[in-house]
Order: C-alpha cells, then structure tokens, then sequence
C-alpha cells in the first residue's frame, strides 16, 4: 500500500505540482490584474476628486508672456508689492486677486508705478507700454487669478447709446465726488477725486469695476455693464471740452465763477459806458 | 425871490415872442440862466455833418438787422443737442451764444445811437439855475396849512363816524387779508405729524402698517423697481438705497405673490409714489459693504449692535449738520464726507463724526436680509431724527 501510495503519491505530486505551478501563476497574473484595475480606479478617482492645483490657471497662460511680466514687475513693482505679491508694509498693498482691471487702471493712466507716497497716485505718462502691460496682467493673474475683468469691447464701442440714463446715473452715484461734468473734487486729507477729462473708455470702465485708490466699487449687480456703458457716454459727452455751448466754460465749476466774472466783466463795461456817455465832446 | 422881482410880459408882448425867446423866458422864470447853447452845426450840410449823421445811422441800422438775425436764429436754428460726435454738434454749440451776440448787438446798437446823436446833434448846453432859500415865505406856509384844515372840515368827515368806522373796518380788514396770504403760509405746527412718517421724527423708512420696507436702487428711471440685495455689492462698495413698501396680506405678513408681480411688472405700483420714494430729502439711505479686513475692526454704538448685517451698515446719506448729501464714501479709510462743509465721518465707528462742523453722528438704520427672497430690508425706521437740529430735539 505503501508503494502504490508512493506510486500513487508520486504520480499525484506531479500533477498536483504541475497544477500548483499553473495556478501560482494564474494567481500572480490575476493579483498583478486586480493591482492594475485597483491603480488605475484610485487613479481616476484621484483625478477626479482632488481639488484644482492653485497654479492651474498659470499653465493656460502664455508661459513666454508670464515670465515676460515677471521680469517687468521684479524691474518695477516688487519694492512696495514684495517678491509674491503679498505686499509690503507702510509701502504697498497686496496683489493677489486684484484682477486684471485693477493692473490695467494703474499702469495704464501712469499712477503705477508710483512716484512717491503721498496721500494721491496721481495720474502721469504711463511708464509701462500696452504689451508690457498685458504681460503684468498675465504674471499678477497667474498669482492668484479672479478679481474684476476688463470689458470685451474697446474705445468707442464702450459708449453706451443712452447717455441721457448715463447722466441720471453719473449725477446718483459718481457726481458727489467728481462734480456732474466730470471735473472732479476735494476728499479728505488730500486726497481728491481726479478730472475725468483725460480719461479714456477702458480706464472709465475698469475704475468703475475695480475701484482705484478710495472710489467705492461698483460691480456689474450694482450697475450692470449697460449703465456702465451709458455713464462713460455720458462722461464722454462732457469731458474734455465737448459740453461747451458758451463758448467759454470758465472751469466748468458752475455759478460762482460764472457769477464773479459776470460781475467784474459787466461791472467794468457799465463803467466804461457810463464815462463815455459823460464825457465831453 | 418873489414873484414881484420877475417882469411878466403883458399879452402883447407874448404874441409878439419868437420860439427862441419863449424859451428863455421860461427859464428865466424858473430862474435858469442859458449860459451856452451853441448849435453844433452852425453851418449847415457839411461833410463832417453827413458823416455824423451816417455814423448814427450804422448803428441803428445795425441794432435793427441784428433784432432781425436774432428773430431768425430763435425760430429756424438748429437749438436740439447733438452729442460731441455728431456732425450737427457745432451748430447746436452755436445756438446760445448766437443768441446772446444777435440780441445783445440789438441793444446795444439802439443804446450807442441815442447816446450817440445826443452828442452829435443837440446843442452843447451850459445852464445856470439860481439855488432859492430855504423854506417857503410865512404867507405861503400858513395859507397852505389853513387850506389842508378847511378842506378836512369842509368834508364834515370829522362828525360823520358811521363813515369813519366802516371805512377804518373795510381798508383795515382789506389789509389784513393782504397780510395773511403771505405771512399765513409761514406758520405751520411741527408736532402736527410728528407721529407719523411725515413728521421730523421720522422717515419714509418708516412702515406704515406692518409693512416690510425694502431697499431699492435708483436706475434712472424713476418707475423701475429694482431691490438689492447683499451680493450686488462688492467690498468696499457703496449704493444709495431708497425705500420700498412691498404689500401685505391681510395676516400682516409680506404678499411675496403680490411683490413677485410687482417686480416682474405684472402689477403696478402708483408710479407717483414711486418716484416720490427717490425725491423725498430725508430717504436716501448709503448702503456700505465694508472690505472684510476692515469689517473686523468695526465699534458699534450703544444699542445699535444688531443694525448692521454682516460688512453692510446703512448710514442715512443726510448730514448731521445741516442736512446736505454726505455721499462722498471712501472706500479705503471708510470716511464719508459732507461736501457743503466737510464734515467727516468714521464709517468704522458708527460714523461718528471726526473732523467738520458735524456734531452727531450719522443715524444708522437697522436692516436683515429677507429669507424668502434675500433682498435687504429695514428691520424699523432710524432710531434717531436724521438731519441736523431742530428745536424739540434734545442732542
């Protein structure tokens, strides 16, 4: 028994062991299998739960234009806005998130770079050349995209075509600080709201939505970009010497210059004709 | 001088009298000396007369075609405004002062020709008038005054005092009701509504019947209906706001069916009332949404912890001092200034005032965010009169 057992022992060794080694290997192939498939899922699942890198928004930007504005805001900005845009105490505020209206504003009616910290930007030749502009706001937008958007269209498609509302809506919410014609005014500390004069219509429009300096902003549910458009056909129809059927609009500041210059002008011809009336032949 | 002093011609001698010593005579009875009375052309139809004649003729001429060219601008020039960038600009630019130039040159023509031929034409006139004593003769004097008396007494008006007394009761009563109709508008009781949203003590803020008040925007078109709500503003945003009743049911609570169709227009609103909430002076309420870093570092005052929702506080927008509108918001250091004397407030500080002829703060008005449909209301009118002082108000 004990030899056919060996015999049988034998024999069945050789077909366990031959059934062994197959299996080991169909069980090796299918765990490499489940492996895979178990990879590949927590894979697709990661890809599809995990949260957006923050640089995401940077690698759909031109890589050329960003590094291009990188070097014009490290020649430029970093002094008072620091090397990450996280500002710089006493000297800048922060620019992450500011938004491309916000840059376009500053660098294009020259107030940035600054010249000096006073208690007002003021408006100089801009320094930044419309491309060197376009690069910073693709740097500042890779840092921390969002914030208000410059308006699609550009130059005179921004008037709107009811400058009438525009006025209504100037006089409500714009006038107070800079005079219904646009030739601005005194705030606190000596600050003061420019003339709008010079300014052009991307300008009108990205102050509006951005808020420069101390001007409250005003998002498109407070005035939707129709009013918008309408206000800076307003303000265009005011500004720089087109509200001017007198002929000489002395300042544009209303009743009191006029009524001074009246007064010293009219005063002066009355004497005049009085004395020629008076006198003698 | 008396009248013994003058020779009066007899009726003869009048009859006999030329033009020239007519008038002298009449000067000379009035004590006026003709000097000098030289006529300036002595000798008749040179060329330096022609040429004065013409001279004022020009500007009488002229006065007339310019009345003319006003009368033709008035009626046929282009006076509608053209926008800046329109060909018809120019034309409209000129139409005002088209009209002051036409005009003006009319009437300066007539005023250079009359002073002009006077100067030309009349004679150069030197007169000497004798200057006579100081008060009349005492004949004179009591004459006069016995003339007055007898006038008086002969009128009998004296004895008759029916006639006085209806005569002093008419004309004095026809005085009075001159009076009155100007001095009668002046005098108006200022507690006669102070109860309700027309008194001092309150504004259109104020719910009339359990009514929710909303805030509502301006658009331009004083009939629109335009609520707010907290997303519309941005940080550091400002919106002035004007009250809105929204309808009731008959429980007291919000019709949102009846406001529903308000807002999307298929219901109408008494449009007169409707641009009445955006003109009354003491509606215009600043709504501000502070930046958050700066929200953190709000102090409220006493009793008003709750106005606030979140970063927004509602300030009324009427100074303080003396009632101009204080809409200049600045969003960085959250001032807000009065134009007419620059008056400061703090918007961080429950706009207390901080610089300026103000004394009191701005009042604040309560205002929640409406569950239903997230627009801002007041919550109740301003705990305070806004504006400046008036007698009955204590602080």
């Amino acid at each position: 028994m004990t030899s056919s057992k060996k015999a049988d022992a034998a024999g069945e060794s050789k077909a366990a062991r031959n059934h062994a080694r197959s299996s080991k290997r169909r069980r090796r192939i299918s765990g490499l299998l489940a492996l895979g498939f178990a990879l590949i899922g927590v894979g697709a699942i990661y890809s599809a739960v995990a949260p957006e890198p923050q640089t995401a928004n940077a690698s759909q930007q031109d890589p050329a234009l960003v590094r291009k504005g990188e070097q014009i805001y490290n020649n430029t900005c970093i002094t008072c806005h620091g090397a990450n845009l996280e500002g710089v105490k006493d000297r800048g505020p922060a620019l992450i998130g500011i938004g491309e209206a916000s840059v376009y504003f500053q660098t294009s009616t020259g107030r940035m770079p600054l010249a000096a910290q006073t208690a007002q930007a003021e408006r100089k030749p801009p320094k930044l050349s419309p491309e060197e502009i376009d690069a910073l706001i693709a740097f500042v937008e890779s840092k921390g995209p969002g914030g208000p958007k410059l308006p699609d269209e550009h130059g005179e498609q921004l008037r709107g075509d009811n400058p009438a509302r525009g006025g209504e809506l100037f006089r409500m919410n714009c006038a107070s600080c800079h005079n219904f014609t646009g030739r601005g005014g005194a705030l606190s500390s000596g600050k003061f709201a420019p003339e709008l004069d010079p300014a052009t219509e991307e300008q009108l429009y990205a102050a509006m939505v951005s808020g420069p300096q101390n001007m409250p902003k005003f998002s498109d549910r407070q005035l939707s970009p129709e009013e918008k458009k309408d206000i800076i056909a307003y303000v265009k129809s005011v500004t720089d010497g087109n509200n001017n059927p007198g002929g000489a609009p002395l300042g544009g500041l209303g009743p009191q210059s006029e009524g001074l210059i009246a007064f010293i002008v009219g005063m002066a011809a009355l004497i005049g004709v009085t004395l020629w009336i008076g006198a003698k032949q | 001088m008396s009248e013994q002093d003058k020779k009066l011609p007899t009726d003869e001698q009048l009859a006999e009298m030329d033009r020239d010593q007519l008038v002298r005579l009449g000067g000379q009875l009035d004590d006026v000396e003709l000097v000098e009375y030289d006529d300036p052309w002595p000798v008749k139809g040179t060329k330096a007369e022609k040429r004065a004649e013409r001279a004022v003729a020009f500007w009488f001429a002229l006065s007339g075609l310019a009345g003319l060219a006003f009368i033709v601008v008035f009626i046929a020039w282009p006076w509608r405004y053209a926008a800046a960038n329109t060909s018809d600009h120019l034309l409209y630019l000129l139409y005002t002062p088209l009209l002051g130039i036409t005009l003006g040159l009319s009437i300066l023509g007539v005023g250079v020709g009359v002073v002009m031929y006077a100067k030309r034409f009349l004679p150069h006139e030197v007169a000497v008038q004798q200057r006579h004593e100081g008060r009349s003769t005492e004949v004179d004097r009591q004459t006069f005054v016995a003339h007055l008396a007898d006038a008086g007494d002969k009128s009998t008006i004296a004895r008759r005092s029916l006639i006085k007394r209806t005569a002093l009761f008419g004309a004095g009563t026809f005085g009075l009701a001159a009076a009155v109709l100007p001095l009668g508008s002046m005098i108006k009781n200022p507690h006669a509504e102070s109860a309700n949203e027309n008194g001092l003590w309150h504004t259109g803020w104020m719910a009339k019947n359990g009514e929710r008040v909303f805030m509502r925007r301006d658009t331009g078109d004083p009939h629109a209906i335009e609520l707010v709500k907290p997303e519309d503003l941005d940080a550091g945003a400002m919106e002035t706001v004007f009250p809105f009743h929204a309808p009731v049911t008959k429980s007291g609570q919000v019709d949102y069916a009846a406001l529903e169709a308000i807002l999307t227009g298929k219901q109408r609103v008494d449009p007169e009332e409707l641009s009445e909430a955006l003109i009354r002076s003491d509606n215009p309420v600043m709504l501000i949404r502070l930046r958050p870093e700066d929200g953190k570092r709000v102090i409220k005052a006493q009793g008003q912890e709750d106005f606030n929702f979140g970063d927004y506080y509602a300030y009324t927008k009427i100074c303080s001092h003396l009632g101009c509108p204080t809409s200049l918001f600045e969003q960085r250091s959250n001032r807000i200034l009065c134009p007419c004397h620059q008056s400061q407030f703090d918007a961080l500080h429950y706009a207390k005032p901080i610089f300026g002829p103000a004394t009191r703060k701005l009042a604040q008005l309560p205002i929640q965010v409406d569950a239903e449909t997230g627009y801002f209301y007041a919550t109740a009118d301003f705990n305070e009169a806004v504006g400046p002082a008036f007698w009955e108000r204590k602080s």
